[in-house]
């Protein structure tokens, strides 16, 4: 796209580096959920219809979305940015985990979701979350494996995600 | 072109992955008869391909790839299946070997040894066994097989076998020397170590407490010295769970 603009079409070049350059410096993380944002604390964050007892954690915001598509959870989130990923040295810190931890630390959560991918370095994360709530008394359940195995929830169709989210375990 | 330059239903794990270019994957593969070898796997991350859920670490795989270059090009990966997907403490356990063969073994450097104690350590994961025994076990292997000459059932200075009733000093690159000889001045972090820990790791036999918790702090000190000062990233992860 940016060849074919550059070419054809300066002017909207031009739109689209402003645009982009707007959302970089007006571009932050939500208080509560951590995905980007252009407030303090985004929209859905901050819709009172949202069940704040559930609380959701995935890796992406593209899971968010997929998630959302799906029409089948009304509760809020947490994006955690990334994943466990011991060799690429993304540990705790790299995460951080002390963020999820206070939010789902909040008194009004009663029960999180860990939404990670089904890959092995999504399965560690979910490991190392159930371990740090249950540590926190916080209840945690895993999407069931309804996902395919090596699957990624941005990839995988709506239908398959909300039997996942009906069917979620208990860890 | 030689005949090496394409390899057929090798048995392999995979060791790492990382995104390259918009659609594809460079795996670092850890095979029977090749040693580890980077292939690229063309098209990998796009989402209808096939090699998409194959490629993932800790199972066992048969790859073809091609190429003679530093980087290959795989051609085929097939799931072999048999074990289950390895999950919490095990799969951080997992992790920390593939650390261990990416940072201490060369590319292209083959020891079919070696991948049989690690395809026996990632199934003794899967199935549960205690964790501390078989990676002190994989340790062992690892460092013999690399050729590092771990000494253990001989004294470095007299060449006396070991005594199981002594205590030793461990010298690193050298090995146990019998606490009481004159051995000179030592460096403070060399370990000592009962003669009964060091005939039981010989023998490959860890599971006495007192032999676990030697050769572990022992196996630390020799796979420490032989990173020569590379962090292992997923001891790091594993301590600061532990402190959060
Ligand atoms: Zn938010």
């Amino acid at each position: 796209m940016a060849y074919y603009l550059l070419q054809r079409d300066q002017r909207g070049a031009h739109r689209l580096a402003e645009s982009l350059e707007r959302a970089l410096s007006s571009l932050q993380h939500c208080e509560r959920c951590n995905t980007f944002t252009e407030e303090r604390i985004c929209q859905r964050c901050a819709n009172p219809q949202r069940d704040a007892r559930l609380l959701c954690v995935v890796e992406m915001p593209a899971d968010l979305a997929m998630i959302e598509q799906t029409l089948a959870y009304k509760g809020l989130y947490y994006v955690l940015m990334g994943r466990l990923s011991p060799l690429d040295g993304i540990g705790p810190r790299e995460l951080g985990l002390e963020k999820l931890l206070a939010r789902a630390t909040d008194g009004v959560v009663e029960e999180v979701i860990l939404a990670t991918n089904f890959t092995n370095e999504g399965e560690a994360t979910a490991h190392m979350l159930s371990e740090l709530l249950a540590a926190r008394g916080v209840r945690a359940s895993r999407l069931s494996r309804g996902v395919p195995v090596g699957g990624e929830l941005e990839h995988t169709d709506s239908g398959t995600i909300a039997q996942a989210l009906v069917e979620r375990r208990t860890l | 072109m030689s005949h090496k330059q394409r390899v057929d239903q090798q048995p392999s794990f995979v060791l790492h992955s990382h995104p390259w270019r918009e659609t594809s994957l460079i795996v670092e593969v850890f095979s029977r008869d090749y040693g580890r070898v980077a292939m690229v796997a063309k098209g990998a991350r796009r989402p209808m391909s096939a090699l998409r859920g194959v490629l993932m670490a800790f199972q066992p795989l048969l790859v073809d790839w091609s190429g003679g270059g530093e980087v290959k090009t795989l051609v085929r990966a097939e799931w072999q299946g048999g074990q289950p997907l390895l999950t919490g403490r095990a799969l951080l356990c997992g992790y920390y070997l593939n650390e261990l063969l990416v940072k201490l073994s060369a590319r292209e450097d083959p020891h079919p040894g070696l991948f049989e104690a690690y395809s026996e350590a990632l199934c003794q994961l899967a199935g549960g066994q205690s964790q501390g025994v078989l990676l002190r076990r994989f340790e062992l292997a690892l460092l013999r097989e690399l050729g590092y000459g771990v000494l253990l059932d001989h004294d470095a200075r007299s060449g006396e076998p070991v005594d199981p009733a002594r205590r030793y000093l461990y010298i690193i690159e050298e090995g146990p020397i019998a606490l009481g000889a004159d051995i000179g001045s030592v460096d403070p972090d060399c370990q000592i170590i009962s003669g009964q820990t060091l005939l039981d790791m010989a023998a490959g036999v860890l599971e006495r407490p007192e032999t676990l918790a030697q050769s572990k702090s022992l196996l630390r000190a020799l796979i420490n010295h032989y990173l020569g000062g590379q962090s292992l990233q997923s001891r790091r992860v594993f301590t600061e769970l532990q402190l959060l």
